[in-house]
């Protein structure tokens, strides 16, 4: 029961958010609701399924009055091998 | 399960890690077999408790220590295989890839609204750990990926297995992270992690999934139950399984 009313809220939450743009790239990363909470954002309903990281939004124009925290996502992780031993089957590029 | 695998592999290359009652493993019909019973990796609340599978990979790499594989399917009970080739589209994955370890669901979560990280960040030990373990120059990378379904080079399995797991930390961050950090190259499987969720009851999918590229269908829970009623779902679930798949 307990579960059953914490999927509506999400359900509710989602509805009553938007849609987090990437601040880098402009696609769509995630739908939530956003408050503003004891100078915290609080941010809910957003699926773990796409996790954000908050960034300042760089401006084109100069504004000491106004700043906007957007959000990202990290590329899919496509890391070197870090290894140098002899068991390293594809070392890196001299 | 055991018929089931036997059609897609060698029984002999299968070994079973077993965290159930020990009468229900007396009773396995099957020579490679393991009793783990480790409170670390029997939890109930898997994510709060931040379960581990150290002693899975412990008990695995014990029983490879006598034996030549070169490669290490990982796969929960509730995963089963659908491609006859499955092996080798792993093993080539692999090899183009240049990857030490595959992994379903696999992202980078550092510093963000991923609810794993957050619960673990919390304690200063987590971040300290990869600093003091990592031959990587950014110390901070936390890796994720679900638990099911990963694909392992022997090295790196037999690496990560031995590792001393100071800190504890659940698995699906532990095992891509230190890894990673051990400077094995890891990667995802973005076309075959759809098949592969955490959430919701696949039983339904096999025949799809076969037609349609998937190399293993997971959860499929009620795929071993004879139990009637048991592929219906609670509203609850139905709810979640909604949820999920408006998120994906």
């Amino acid at each position: 029961m307990k579960k059953t009313l914490r999927n509506i809220g999400v359900i509710l939450m989602r509805a009553l958010g938007s849609d987090l743009v990437d601040a880098e790239t402009g696609r769509v990363i995630g739908r939530a609701l956003l408050l503003p909470w004891r100078g915290r954002i609080v941010v809910l309903g957003l699926s773990p399924e796409q996790p954000v990281r908050p960034v300042f939004v760089t401006q084109e124009r100069l504004t000491y009055w106004k700043q906007e925290i957007g959000f990202t996502a990290h590329p899919p992780p496509d890391f070197t091998s870090g290894r140098d031993s002899d068991d390293n089957p594809h070392p890196p590029a001299a | 399960m055991l018929r089931r695998w036997g059609s897609y592999t060698d029984l002999d290359t299968v070994l079973i890690v077993h965290g159930g009652r020990e009468a229900d493993f007396e009773q396995l019909p099957h020579p490679h077999k393991v009793l783990v019973s480790d409170s670390r990796f029997l939890t109930h609340d898997h994510q709060r408790d931040k379960q581990s599978y150290g002693p899975v990979l412990q008990s695995a790499a014990g029983w490879l220590a006598q034996r030549d594989f070169s490669h290490v399917l990982y796969a929960e009970y509730d995963q089963v295989p659908v491609a006859q080739d499955l092996l080798s589209l792993y093993r080539r994955r692999l090899e183009d890839e240049q990857a030490d370890l595959l992994g379903m669901h696999l992202r980078r979560v550092d510093s963000t609204s991923y609810p794993h990280y957050l619960y673990h960040a919390h304690d200063p030990a987590f971040t300290r750990l990869w600093s003091e373990l990592s031959v990587r120059e950014d110390k901070d990378v936390v890796l994720s990926m679900l638990g099911a379904g990963s694909f392992w080079r022997r090295p790196c399995f037999d690496a990560v297995a031995g590792a001393e797991e100071s800190v504890p930390v659940y698995t699906e961050l532990f095992l891509p992270t230190l890894a990673h950090h051990l400077g094995f190259r890891v990667r995802g499987l973005p076309d075959q992690s759809p098949w592969n969720t955490h959430l919701g009851e696949r039983v339904g999918e096999l025949a799809s999934a076969a037609a349609n590229g998937a190399w293993t269908l997971h959860p499929v829970k009620t795929l071993w139950s004879a139990s009637p009623g048991a592929g219906r779902r609670s509203l609850s679930t139905r709810v979640q399984d909604r949820l999920s798949r408006s998120a994906a």
